[in-house]
């Protein structure tokens, strides 16, 4: 993987697999494994969203000078869809099924269109300004440190 | 540096709810006037034709299908790709007022083969494809096209405006204003907005929605890379094939397309068998029926250049329109609606309804079911040439755009609900 689009993308793929197993044990009433999956998923969101707000964001405004622009959205998308995960969490707390299952299906679609930002707007932007910067392998360990940790 | 992506984005950028939603909610009602007209004039079905069946087909392609592709686009540009249309709302408004009217005059031009009405349509058609194809170009003028997605909605919106000018040659030659033959523009015509326009924005809208939404894995990278480019290739050499007279080129680019199109449709349904979601949601329903119908379709067609019985296009023409299309186009709709709902709601900092709560799946089913049974109906009905099956085919078909439409509504009021709570 040798560009910020690709990596990052990939780790979105990843990510939704992680939504959907969860998604799949609660929808069977597998509640245990359905909250172990839950909490994977969580973690591999938030170790993504802070590759992007710690290496990813900070590189692209400080080159750009752009602070104002779309990682400013972006972190406001990241911050809506930490409400939704937590308003997941509360209906798996309470073992409601149909709550679960209607709050699941608002943060997919909240995550789906934050990803098509990045991955069709975002990240190419910052393949072309910082192409210099040799930033994959950086994001890629934090990506997969914290993955296996 | 600054560049239109950068406010694109945010949701400042995005069009107000009822930019994208005045189409949504027209639509189904366009959709039902295509069972009224089914319900008066049961005779229409036996041949593509006659004047019943081409108003019957711009009910659908123009009055439900594109008035959905356009409000979609209002809504998708600035997410897929960073393209904010410039004054958005009175764009729409005006594309939204000029596409309605402009619908209503060619469905009564055709089917009452009444020159001043296309004349009419010509007219309005033509300023509503103008001011969109412009306000979307300059939209789109300096975002960048790393990705598949966004290069293949160019291609579409050119696709459009190449079906869209051949269609108003088309009404002028009807009308008498313009003298070119007629059998060539049809053709063209119908080849542009199936393939160049509609199939091109299915394609470029799937690559993103299917494994995003079902958590399938990526398209492969050479069908994403290659398939638009070689659809409008294929397009472009056919046409000038048909141009040319060159009946065996001709053919063999029509069979290049058709499997082009059966690539794509076999393709996203063999993506589904490995989505990752364990329980298939009413959106990958309705895109595994809209593939399935498409290459039923697409064998039609093949079969309609084979034997020489009026009934093949028919058939071809009610599996990709409303089998394939509006199947599609109602899955993704399901998936839209609600979520503006509910991103409107949060960002107005009130307590937003989940999506099921919005829009629940039981009506939606149900929704789904009836159009599945006015699909085979109709197609029944083409089969047999029975009045009686037609007249039913029709109470059908405004039975399912109905349904649809209350469905949409029904978001709406809980939206209401929720705004004023």
């Amino acid at each position: 993987m040798n560009d910020i689009t690709t990596l990052m993308s990939h780790d979105h793929r990843s990510c939704d697999e992680s939504f959907a197993r969860a998604e799949t044990a609660i929808s069977r009433g597998k509640w245990d494994e359905g909250t172990a999956e839950l909490e994977k998923f969580i973690a591999e969101l938030e170790t993504h969203f802070t590759a992007e707000e710690s290496i990813l964001f900070p590189r692209f405004e400080s080159v750009t000078g752009m602070t104002e622009g779309p990682t400013k959205v972006m972190r406001g998308e990241h911050a809506d869809m930490r409400e939704a995960v937590e308003r997941m969490r509360d209906a798996v707390s309470r073992r409601d099924k149909d709550d679960y299952a209607g709050e699941a299906e608002t943060l997919l679609i909240l995550m789906q269109q934050h990803n098509m930002k990045e991955e069709n707007v975002l990240y190419p932007m910052c393949d072309a300004q910082l192409a210099g910067e040799n930033l994959p392998p950086t994001l890629a360990k934090q990506l997969g440190r914290e993955q296996a940790a | 540096m600054t560049t239109t992506a950068d406010l694109s984005l945010s949701y400042e950028a995005a069009p107000t709810f009822s930019t994208p939603l005045r189409f949504f909610l027209t639509a189904p009602l366009f959709g039902a006037l295509a069972g009224v007209v089914l319900l008066f004039v049961p005779d229409l079905l036996g041949s593509r034709w006659t004047p019943g069946a081409l108003a019957l087909t711009h009910l659908i392609a123009v009055g439900f299908m594109l008035n959905i592709m356009f409000g979609a686009l209002f809504q998708i540009l600035p997410v897929v790709a960073g393209a904010a249309i410039p004054n958005a709302r009175i764009v729409a408004g005006i594309v939204h007022v000029g596409l309605a009217t402009g619908v209503a005059s060619l469905t009564w031009g055709l089917g009452a083969g009444s020159p001043p009405f296309l004349n009419a349509a010509v007219v309005l058609l033509g300023i509503t494809f103008g001011v969109f194809l412009v306000a979307a170009g300059y939209g789109l003028r300096r975002t960048p096209i790393a990705q598949a997605t966004p290069r293949d909605l160019r291609f579409a919106l050119l696709g459009f405006g190449i079906a869209a000018t051949l269609g108003m040659a088309l009404a002028m030659i009807l009308s008498g204003g313009l003298s070119l033959p007629l059998a060539t523009v049809v053709k063209l015509h119908v080849g542009w907005a199936w393939l160049g326009g509609s199939g091109l924005l299915l394609a470029a809208t799937s690559w993103v929605v299917v494994p995003m939404f079902q958590i399938t894995p990526n398209y492969p990278a050479r069908l994403t890379r290659y398939w638009a480019l070689l659809t409008c290739a294929a397009l472009v050499a056919w046409s000038a094939a048909v141009l040319a007279g060159f009946s065996l080129l001709e053919f063999i680019l029509a069979i290049a397309l058709a499997a082009l199109s059966g690539a794509f449709a076999i393709t996203t349904l063999r993506l589904q068998t490995r989505s990752r979601r364990s329980v298939p949601d009413n959106t990958t329903r309705a895109f595994q029926l809209a593939m399935s119908c498409m290459i039923a379709g697409l064998l039609c067609i093949v079969a309609a250049h084979r034997f020489d019985h009026d009934v093949w296009p028919v058939l071809a023409g009610i599996l990709i329109l409303h089998g394939g299309f509006v199947t599609a186009i109602v899955g993704m709709l399901y998936k839209i609606v609600p979520f503006l709902a509910w991103l409107h709601l949060s960002q107005a900092g009130m307590k937003a309804p989940n999506m099921k709560k919005l829009q629940p799946d039981g009506p939606i089913r149900k929704h789904l079911i009836a159009h599945a049974v006015a699909l085979a109906v109709l197609l029944i009905a083409a089969l047999s040439g029975s009045t009686l099956v037609v007249r039913t085919a029709g109470v059908l078909v405004m039975l399912e755009f109905g349904l649809l439409f209350a469905n949409l509504m029904r978001v709406l009021g809980a939206y209401r609900i929720a705004r004023s709570a």
